[in-house]
């Protein structure tokens, strides 16, 4: 199944509407053209990673990050798009410190529940300490590439 | 249904109910979005393109070792951004043909006119 990078398609349907909101009513668009401006949107984010992937490398760092992105769209003089995404990823990172908090009450909860019990003490704790260092990975928010 | 569509699609200009022509096989999908936030006025849109599937484009390029969810997500963000911009060019060139339909030649026409855009040349075929 694995095809040429740029075969890697975003979904038709989000991308037509993303097209249609951003244009006045009553253009409408061909199915050629809607194609080619999906492929070209994947050009986009292979051509961005490659560039962000530099500044990672620059910074010694094995790991993509949002600023690294950001360095690309000013590489690729997309510099418009720096203060819309700033504002993204300063809700995203809102929205993702609310999952955590959500979560983490959840295990608070969770542990009051088990230590009243009072039962193999020690297991518990190393299944805490797992649990820890796994919400630590999951916090370090990074997505394994297998390459 | 288109309630339910409208609702997980957020803030901005409504997207237009009716004529959703050429949607037929991929309405499905298109109605149970993944499950974005919603931001409340006019706050900044979290992104629609599922991130998944950015990943995968990601995980293509064999230089790249690891990605973080947030540079993931500022991507399909980028890659939102970039079609509105590329589709608001191509227009400028259907208008200049008088024809309310994008076509091919109009993107074509936006991708030589635009420097930003070179990138992209000879990439579309």
């Amino acid at each position: 199944m694995a095809e040429r990078p740029e075969d890697l398609n975003l979904p038709n349907a989000v991308i037509t509407r993303i097209i249609k909101e951003a244009l006045p009513d009553g253009v409408n668009i061909s199915k050629e053209a809607r194609s080619a401006i999906s492929r070209a949107a994947s050009v986009f984010v292979l051509y961005a990673t490659s560039c962000a992937n530099n500044f990672a490398m620059k910074g010694k760092r094995k790991t993509l990050n949002a600023g690294d992105v950001l360095s690309a769209m000013e590489e690729m003089e997309f510099q418009r798009f720096i203060s819309p995404l700033k504002e993204a990823l300063d809700a995203y990172r809102r929205e993702q410190k609310g999952k955590k908090e959500a979560s983490e009450q959840k295990k608070k909860d969770k542990d009051k529940r088990t230590d009243s019990e009072e039962q193999d003490k020690i297991r518990e704790d190393d299944n805490d300490e797992d649990d820890e260092r796994m919400e630590e990975e999951e916090q370090n928010e990074e997505e394994e590439v297998d390459n | 249904m288109a309630a339910a569509a409208t609702a997980a699609v957020t803030i901005g200009p409504t997207a237009a109910p009716v004529a959703e022509e050429g949607l037929s096989g991929e309405a499905a999908p298109a109605a149970a979005p993944p499950p974005q936030a919603l931001a409340p006025s006019a706050g900044p849109r979290l992104s629609r393109l599922p991130l998944a599937r950015v990943k995968a484009l990601v995980k293509a390029d064999p230089d790249v070792t690891l990605a973080g969810q947030e540079a993931i997500f500022i991507l399909a963000r980028a890659a939102e951004l970039f079609v509105e911009t590329i589709a608001r060019d191509a227009y400028f060139s259907a208008q200049q043909g008088k024809r309310k339909t994008l076509q091919r030649k109009d993107l074509d026409n936006a991708i030589e006119a635009v420097d930003e855009f070179a990138f992209l040349e000879g990439t579309l075929d």
